[in-house]
């Protein structure tokens, strides 16, 4: 459904003003933040319908805010996707298995992550959503 | 004590001549003299080893100075010359030259004269002492046996440590590497169980270890290879057991190797490595993004060529990924990280999975992809990570070495006790000769079809490791021009 909010929390300026120029090529409205603080509030103020966070981040990471979301239920019901740049291979071993369920993360994507490969993870999501 | 060298004088100018074997007499040398070169020569073939210093006069007149420098380098003399000429010109740069040792004016003052003489007996002596030396050191190796001394000072000398024990484990021997180590003192620790000196743990088990192995004649090599911690150093020790004659364990040898260096350099050449790699991929996440948006025209209309060398920089972007990936790939299985977990893998759903990826990014070269996944396939205990890795690089593999239009058939079936994977492409090939090489790390093909198709040469060696740790086989095949077939077989019980 077109006009979904998304909020890319990620502390890399490049990353987030690329990705929202895509996102936004896709029809979704596109809002940002840069740290995991800023982010946990505009996650309360803005109710977006997905957020992508990504876990390196400073003042509070990743985990940490979607930990915070997942255990809030205003906010349990909102996909998260987990985006991180460890390696691929050990974010889907190790990290799924301990962080990913820890944190209850609806997907997670490593980066660098081609903007197909997003888009089309997003959509999965939103579609499990109605 | 040395004696003193013996002086051999050469000279016409019979002024010079007894100048010289007076001074020289008068401090206790033994002197011989000779009026001609000639002279001279008859003196060394008849007395060669009676002579070691030689005061020659480069104005001899027939045969001359140089014939008998010449005479002594042919027969490698040690004789040692020192020139005597009017000037110390040009004629004693050449005998200096041909190997005479330096050069002394006719006409010196005795205090000259005793500098030059010094100097030369001081080197010459020197020279013999290190002759002497070298040939004391062969006679003691060339003993058909040792005594106790010199065997212990030959094991003294080694850098490693060194321990020697009986069959009931008890110290028979050590080296004072051994005791600085473990700080033993004097032969204290002789004839005590290792337990009881050895104050450390894992060495005392491994030594335990490999005569219990040894003894029960189970393993056909009695050597077992081992680190251990101590002092804050790494040692590599070597167990090695000792047998009869009649095949009876009676003792062991064990080496300790000091690798702490070696261990901390390639830490930090793998922190390096990792930390690069991952300092690299926010970057690389960003630009790939930015291409992305510009390409798609997001950031307005851009021209065809434009488009075209863009393209190419996200291309060149996608490899520098991949690169990055192999490198923290090859870090994890070199950590010994080639196996991470255990568990039972649907070896077809991750297969599915890794094609999904692939013809995804191989959309546009149009690859007809045949895959055959047999139904039902028992279960493998596997590494997941490990088992993406390997289909991911062999199928990879296929599509990039495959021309556009190419065809790549992956199959996946129980074959007796394995599991076989086989990825067939009917691409570029590859030459007899590279054949043997391509699982080897870094190893690339270069030809003209390469050239342009990038990679790090890292997949088929990651791909090996993986396949090596879960016991399993790879196989290729190959034609030049025809096409590349690759199996992997994976043992269902290990
Ligand atoms: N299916 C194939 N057909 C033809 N040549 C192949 C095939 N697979 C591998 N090769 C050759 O073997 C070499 C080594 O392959 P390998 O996968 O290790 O490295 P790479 O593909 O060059 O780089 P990367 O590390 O990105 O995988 C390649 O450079 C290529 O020349
Ligand atoms: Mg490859």
């Amino acid at each position: 459904m077109a006009g979904q909010k998304i909020l890319i929390v990620d502390d890399d300026l490049d990353f987030c003003e690329a990705t929202k120029l895509i996102l936004e090529s896709k029809a979704y409205k596109v809002n940002l933040a840069h740290d995991g603080k800023e982010g946990l509030e505009k996650i309360r103020s803005e109710e977006p319908d997905l957020v992508i966070l990504d876990v390196m981040m400073p003042e509070m990471n990743g985990y940490d805010v979607c930990v915070i979301m997942k255990a809030d239920p205003g906010l349990s019901s909102i996909p998260v996707i987990l985006l991180t740049a460890v390696n691929q291979e050990m974010f889907k071993t190790s990290f799924t298995k301990e962080m990913g369920l820890m944190t209850e993360a609806d997907d997670y994507i490593a980066k660098p992550v081609e903007p197909e490969d997003l888009v089309e993870a997003i959509e999965a999501l939103l579609k499990g959503e109605e | 004590m040395l004696t003193k060298p013996n002086m051999l004088v050469v000279d016409n100018d019979v002024a010079i001549l007894n100048k010289c074997n007076s001074l020289l007499l008068s401090r206790g040398f033994q002197v011989s003299t000779a009026e001609s070169s000639k002279e001279a020569l008859q003196i060394l073939e008849k007395y060669h080893r009676d002579v070691d210093i030689m005061l020659l006069s480069l104005e001899l007149p027939g045969l001359g100075a140089m014939s008998v420098i010449e005479v002594l380098k042919k027969t490698k003399s040690k004789i040692l010359v020192m020139a005597i000429s009017t000037d110390c010109g040009e004629e004693a740069i050449a005998a200096i030259h041909a190997g005479a040792y330096d050069c002394i004016r006719k006409t010196f003052t005795t205090e000259r004269f005793w500098t030059k003489i010094d100097r030369a007996v001081e080197r010459f002596t020197l020279a013999r002492q290190l002759e002497i030396l070298k040939k004391q050191r062969l006679s003691i190796l060339k003993k058909d046996s040792y005594d106790e001394d010199t065997m212990r000072t030959i094991m003294n000398t080694i850098p490693e440590g060194l321990i020697v024990t009986d069959h009931h484990e008890r110290i028979v021997f050590y080296n004072s590497k051994v005791a600085d180590l473990f700080g033993l003192q004097g032969d204290a620790a002789l004839g005590l169980p290792i337990e009881k000196t050895l104050k450390n743990a894992d060495l005392v088990s491994f030594i335990t270890e490999s005569m219990n192995l040894s003894r029960s004649g189970h393993s056909s090599v009695h050597q077992k290879v081992g680190s251990i911690e101590i002092e804050g150093l790494t040692m590599r020790v070597l167990i090695n057991s000792i047998e009869s004659d009649d095949g009876k364990t009676i003792g062991s040898v064990s080496m300790l190797q000091d690798v702490s260096q070696k261990k901390t350099m390639d830490q930090l050449k793998g922190d390096l490595v990792s930390m690069v790699s991952h300092e690299l991929k926010a970057p690389l996440s960003a630009l790939l993004m930015q291409l992305s948006v510009v390409l798609d025209g997001l950031a307005g209309d851009i021209t065809t060529k434009q488009k075209d060398l863009l393209g190419k920089a996200k291309q060149r972007t996608k490899r520098m990924i991949a690169l990055v990936n192999d490198l923290l790939d090859l870090r994890r299985i070199e950590e010994g990280k080639a196996v991470v977990e255990i568990e039972p893998l649907d070896l077809g759903e991750i297969l599915h999975r890794s094609i999904d990826i692939m013809t995804l990014s191989s959309k546009d070269k149009n690859i007809n992809f045949d895959v055959k996944i047999v139904e039902n396939l028992p279960l493998f205990s596997g590494d997941r990570t490990g088992m993406e890795a390997v289909f991911v690089n062999l199928i990879s593999n296929a599509i990039k070495y495959t021309s556009t239009g190419g065809r790549v058939q992956v199959e996946l079936k129980k074959s007796g006790k394995d599991i076989r994977i086989k990825v067939v492409d009917n691409g570029i090939g590859i030459e007899k000769e590279d054949l043997d090489h391509v699982f080897d790390r870094f190893y690339r093909i270069k030809t003209e079809q390469t050239k342009s198709i990038g990679g790090s040469g890292l997949g088929l060696y990651i791909v090996k490791r993986i396949v090596d740790a879960h016991r399993g086989t790879i196989y290729v095949e190959s034609k030049a021009g025809k096409g590349t077939m690759f199996i992997v077989s994976l043992p269902l019980e290990k």
